[in-house]
């Protein structure tokens, strides 16, 4: 109905060049509403006309009777107002480009059960989605830190991300979903693997079950992060997922094993088998909404190795939301690891973290949306999602390593992201880190960016992204592994083109 | 962090609040308090997949109707007809109404059949919607939106299900895209419905059309019932007269 609505507003406007503010005669078209003048100009034509109590029904569907009422009274209209040819030919190609929705309109009224029965027979085929990245980089410093940004050079124009995606609903129960991929993200030109294969099923007591390769993002659910700054989640395993949601809350367990590979963490783009890090991966959550401001959730995930004594760990955390209002967010999180192994020699077994979160969406302040994040590590505290060693993954967003001179000593980060959604077409953004390590000797680093997306159509994204890192200029430290921390900075200018379908 | 720049920091916090809770203060807070959004950013925050839900409390249809009638100088009548009309499209007699408008910037959504993604959680149970638009059953990129109805009085009892609800919740499944598959396992929005009074719908000339409505259509189904119970009654009359004749004819030999 809106799309058709969409084409009798366009036609209106195209063949009767009718004053922009025609009178609606019909109680329920609201004033504000997007079609009102639309509406109002097609009734004062007579190609319209309400129910005779006056309503115009907006929201109802239309008969194909009614369809061809109104089309037989339009271009009878165009033709007595001598309409051009150039706006018959656009109103032949308006039509075109709305057919699907007006077929699909017409079967609604006319043949809805034949048109259900359609779609019911699809959910036993196949469903395909997918994107693509390509990037155009340009760096500043080139190989100032061993290639900062992972370029090869100072200068690269390449395939950042393939993903296919697939699902097929196998009966009312139960469907089957995979993902094919590649990424240059942490291997260059990496092969084309099974990034995702996994079954979901429905068990007794409304119980669901993943098993297979899935991904487990329980910060990303609390809504504690942005961009892929998880520090825990955000990360593929091998192994069984069960949920049970009790209305207001749920509970989640999982368990799983995680064959790590010697040159990579992830599993996935490596090849050659490290047994010493393979484990059983261990995960427990249980989350609540008291009510529509408030919610609190307990978890915990633990890694036991196959072959190492001693280097167990675990880490527990509660997180919290409260909505001051649908668009003003408090969130929280407090972290706590229990390490067989201490990271420092010496240190604490039971390092804490916590972080703090001010989140206010566009609609508050109208033009831009806000997120602050203040967060702490205790001397000792690691994270586990990073690619590169250390945390040196954790607020990596255009792949400078912000957190690499971190060390395992205490650490303050102040983060902020801004975001303006300007109208459909345009966006910018703006990101700012501090991180503050205690160290001596070590300086405090900082990342900022400023970039501008452009939405060329819903499904092709142009984004131009500026990005700087500066690590100070001290150079008295090691960071953990014993190698020298970083000095002075490094900037890059990225171009990307984001496909979807 | 030095002490000057928590402080700056905590500062800052407080003012930014305190300007985003007054801006929120406004006359449409009430209506923004029933229409939740959720703006789901892809890894590399460009796309995303945004879901506005509308819950129709007697609040926000007030507040609307209040609206409407200032933004178009309308009379009383004026203004109990235009309720009399949206109540009626909303079908609040008998459905609890969710509008739902998605703006997909992300990979395509698929989510036919679009009732078998979407539930409602009432004190505890899940119910799955009696009617929706089924527009959503098509491919979805850019923006779509449209109307979901769940059931408003139980099936077997006839009670009202949001009686003794404090809060409900509205789920809509996370395998509707990519960007949430398998991460999350349903895209969620509460609303605390006691802090609402139905007993608004039911006021006025407007309300008072809307229930003559469902008393004649509950008129003209209990006729229906009344006529198939009674077809069924004078079936057993001469089924039982055909076996007591049968018995008499027996009995007679």
């Amino acid at each position: 109905m809106k799309k058709l609505c969409a084409l009798l507003a366009v036609v209106a406007l195209v063949a009767f060049a009718a004053p922009a503010f025609a009178a609606n005669p019909f109680m329920d078209v609201p004033m504000n509403h997007w079609a009102y003048d639309a509406v109002g100009q097609l009734a004062a034509r007579g190609i319209i006309s309400g129910y005779p109590d006056g309503t115009f029904k907006g929201n109802q569907p239309i008969t194909r009777y009614e369809m061809a009422s109104v089309t037989a009274r339009a271009l009878a209209v165009i033709d007595m107002e001598k309409a051009s040819k150039q706006d018959v030919e656009m109103l032949k190609r308006l039509v075109v480009e709305f057919k699907d929705e007006l077929d699909a309109l017409g079967v609604k009224v006319d043949k809805i059960d034949s048109r259900v029965a359609v779609l019911e027979e699809n959910i036993g085929g196949w469903k395909f989605w997918g994107e693509l990245r390509f990037d155009a980089k340009f760096e500043g410093e080139r190989n100032l830190y061993n290639d900062e940004y992972t370029l090869e050079g100072d200068k690269e124009f390449n395939l950042n991300r393939f993903r296919l995606w697939m699902s097929k609903q196998i009966d009312e129960n139960t469907k089957f979903v995979a993902r094919l991929g590649t990424s240059d993200s942490t291997t260059k030109y990496a092969p084309t693997r099974w990034e995702r294969y996994y079954l979901e099923t429905k068990l007794p007591y409304d119980i669901k079950m993943t098993a297979g390769l899935w991904l487990y993002d329980w910060e990303w659910d609390s809504g504690l992060y942005i961009d892929e700054d998880a520090w825990f989640t955000d990360a593929g395993m091998k192994g069984f997922w069960f949920q049970k949601s009790f209305g207001l809350g749920d509970v989640q367990a999982m368990i799983g094993h995680d064959d790590s590979y010697s040159n990579g963490a992830d599993g996935i783009f490596n090849t050659v088998d490290d047994v010493n890090s393979d484990y059983m991966f261990y995960g427990l959550r249980a989350n609540f909404n008291f009510n529509e401001q408030f919610r609190f959730a307990l978890n915990g995930l633990m890694r036991a190795y196959d072959d190492l004594n001693n280097q167990d760990e675990s880490v527990y955390w509660a997180d919290f939301t409260f909505n001051f209002n649908p668009n003003i967010a408090f969130k929280g999180a407090y972290f706590m690891e229990d390490l067989d192994a201490p990271k420092v020699t010496g240190g604490d077994d039971s390092p804490s973290a916590y972080k703090a979160i001010l989140d206010v969406k566009q609609d508050a302040l109208k033009f831009t949306s806000i997120w602050i994040e203040y967060a702490k590590f205790d001397e000792g505290f690691s994270v586990w999602n990073n690619n590169n060693g250390g945390d040196a993954f954790a607020y990596d967003a255009y792949g400078a390593s912000v957190l690499y001179n971190r060390g395992y000593d205490d650490t303050t980060i102040l983060f902020g992201s801004l975001k303006q959604q300007w109208n459909d077409k345009w966006a910018t953004y703006e990101r700012y880190l501090t991180a503050d390590f205690d160290a001596t000797g070590v300086d405090d680093a900082t990342n900022w960016t400023f970039g501008v997306l452009y939405y060329y159509t819903p499904a092709i994204t142009f984004d131009l992204a500026y990005d700087k890192v500066d690590w100070g200029d001290s150079t008295s430290a090691t960071t953990h592994d014993g190698t020298a921390t970083r000095t002075g900075d490094d900037n890059i200018v990225r171009f990307r083109t984001h496909v979807k379908f | 962090m030095s002490i000057k720049r928590k402080l700056v920091f905590t500062v800052s916090l407080l003012c930014l609040m305190s300007v985003a809770l007054s801006a929120s203060a406004s006359t449409d807070s009430v209506l923004s308090r029933w229409r939740k959004t959720v703006k789901i950013m892809d890894e590399d925050n460009m796309g995303f997949v945004e879901f506005t839900v509308t819950y129709y409390s007697a609040e926000y249809i007030q507040a609307l109707v209040q609206k409407e009638a200032k933004a178009n100088l309308w009379t009383k009548d004026e203004e109990e007809n235009y309720k009399y009309q949206l109540l009626k499209t909303l079908q609040l007699e008998r459905n609890i109404p969710i509008f739902i408008e998605i703006n997909n910037y992300g990979s395509a959504l698929r989510m036919a059949p679009f009732g078998d993604q979407v539930e409602l959680w009432i004190n505890g149970k899940s119910y799955s919607p009696v009617d929706y638009d089924k527009r959503f059953n098509f491919k979805l990129t850019g923006k779509r939106e449209g109307f979901v109805y769940f059931p408003r009085y139980n099936e077997e009892t006839g009670q009202p299900l949001l009686a003794k609800a404090k809060t409900i919740k509205f789920s809509i499944d996370g395998g509707v895209s990519p960007i949430t598959m398998g991460r999350r396992p349903s895209i969620d929005f509460l609303w605390d419905v006691y802090r609402d009074n139905p007993d608004q719908f039911f006021t006025g000339k407007a309300a008072e059309r809307l229930e003559l409505d469902r008393l004649i259509i509950r008129l003209g189904n209990l006729k229906e019932q009344r006529g198939d119970i009674q077809k069924q009654l004078d079936e057993l009359d001469a089924e039982l007269a055909r076996i007591q004749s049968r018995i008499d004819e027996l009995q007679s030999k």
